[in-house]
């Protein structure tokens, strides 16, 4: 009797459940049937260039950057009138994408005579859905050429010799997401530079740089920059290099306003070799101004 | 008798549940949004969208990740999921509507009605879409198009942009349905 009644209780809570299922909505029903595929964070920095130096954003196969990187600085008592600043320096480059993880670039800066080029390899790609990738990571070496012309002998004979100077910049860029808004990115730097005879500066330099951005709307963030030098140069007095400022995006044109004590643009002379500390005063005030435009010479299909 | 009785009934929910087939679903939806303005024309699709079709209820659901939207240029897709969808916070577009006069036996083809409830960037907008409903042997496949404005969904452009987006975005879209196996 006993068991009749759990039989038919059974047979009754089974019901129930089945018509559950049949009444259980569709959009539920379907939330179930996402395939499990991996989520990767997009735009963990929305520029290959947090400022100063790089971001661990990679740009996708075929882009090609376009980019005219500006510093204005005034000379401490100048005497002349130069339109807005006293000098400008610019860095010309360009940056092909040839995977969507692998970048090459090559740059020429006017003022300090350097040209220098790039490759970049992204090689770990946050995760969105599990912590499995915590954080992205990529690869850059830079190389970066500067010649020195320096005159000896008498007046009657001058001798000009001419020495190349090459610095190898290595840098391993982690960075990770923090939210949507939030971006955090720390970079140990090694910087080897040939030997001078000159000086007994090292030849190897280590530096930690430290970047982050804050989203301020949907298409515009501050950004910040700081490098920290752990054996300065000794025959000159240097600062870290700081930097602040806003990365604004116009579909294709990415535009940077940034104030900083650095004056130089490539990796190995702005992080050891800054010889200003930051502040408003004339010669250590340095606006930058970087405008990039992206080229997407290869496009998808849509099909 | 008394004993056989919920027997008989448990066979027949199982059996309710094999013969008869009210359920369809697609896997592979395509939907493609346009937006075309004289500065600009921007074109994604997507397709990994899915629906489910309840013959019987008459009713549709959509479901799609704004992630799985492919775009002609890699920084339309950055700008259109970091800025404008805002796709970290509202990963899924969806839709659950009624279809109007729906008659699932009907071989011909049939437009209909289908009134609904959008959902795009987190805001729910009442829509109606006009569609055509094919019934091939057994397998339904429904497709249509729409314009929905970016106003109502709240999507922001700044307005140095507002040329480069259009304010209205037409939607096309097509699924395949196959029986659903749960």
């Amino acid at each position: 009797m006993k068991n009749k009644k759990i039989y038919q209780l059974l047979t009754i809570a089974f019901m129930v459940f089945s018509s559950s299922i049949n009444a259980q909505d569709l959009l539920d029903k379907l939330n179930e049937e996402f395939p499990d595929k991996p989520v990767y964070e997009i735009a963990t920095f929305k520029t290959t260039r947090i400022g100063l130096g790089h971001s661990i954003e990679t740009r996708k196969k075929g882009a090609l950057e376009i980019s005219l990187y500006n510093r204005y600085w005034n000379i401490p008592n100048f005497e002349g009138q130069r339109f807005l600043a006293d000098v400008v320096s610019t860095r010309y480059g360009l940056d092909y994408s040839f995977s969507d993880n692998f970048t090459f670039g090559l740059g020429y800066t006017n003022h300090d005579k350097i040209t220098d080029g790039f490759v970049k390899y992204k090689l770990l790609k946050q995760r969105a859905d599990s912590r499995k990738a915590y954080v992205s990571i990529a690869l850059l070496q830079t190389f970066s050429h500067r010649k020195f012309e320096t005159t000896d002998g008498g007046i009657y004979e001058p001798v000009t010799t001419s020495s190349n100077n090459y610095a190898f910049t290595s840098q391993v860029l982690v960075a990770r997401k923090i939210n949507s808004e939030l971006s955090l990115q720390i970079t140990p730097t090694f910087i080897h530079r040939k030997a001078n005879p000159l000086n007994d500066d090292a030849n190897n330099q280590f530096a930690v740089g430290f970047g982050g951005r804050h989203k301020i709307g949907g298409h515009a963030s501050i950004v910040s920059e700081y490098f920290y030098v752990a054996n300065p140069l000794e025959s000159v007095e240097t600062y870290n290099a700081f930097m602040v400022g806003v990365n604004w995006e116009l579909s294709h044109l990415l535009l940077q306003f940034q104030v900083t004590n650095a004056r130089n643009f490539v990796e190995d002379t702005f992080i050891t070799q800054t010889t200003n500390n930051f502040n408003a005063k004339d010669g250590n005030f340095h606006f930058g101004f970087n405008a990039t435009f992206v080229l997407h010479t290869k496009k998808k299909k849509i099909k | 008798m008394n004993k056989l009785f919920p027997l008989f009934f448990l066979l027949i929910s199982f059996a309710d549940f094999d013969v008869k087939q009210s359920q369809f679903i697609a896997r592979q939806g395509q939907v493609s949004f346009f937006s075309y303005t004289s500065v600009e024309n921007i074109e994604a699709k997507n397709n990994q969208v899915l629906s489910l079709l309840d013959i019987d209820k008459k009713e549709i659901a959509i479901s799609m990740l704004m992630r799985a939207f492919v775009f002609k240029k890699d920084l339309m897709y950055e700008h259109f999921n970091e800025s404008y969808i805002e796709s970290d916070m509202y990963p899924k577009a969806n839709f659950i509507g009624k279809i109007i006069d729906f008659d699932a036996s009907n071989k011909e083809t049939q437009t209909r009605i289908v009134r609904g409830k959008l959902t795009i960037h987190g805001i729910t907008k009442e829509i109606e879409i006009k569609t055509a409903i094919e019934n091939t042997k057994g397998n339904y496949s429904i497709s249509g198009d729409f314009d929905i404005s970016i106003k109502d969904f709240q999507i922001k452009v700044p307005p140095i942009l507002s040329s480069n987006i259009a304010k209205t975005i037409s939607i096309k879209f097509t699924f395949q349905y196959q029986p659903y196996e749960e």
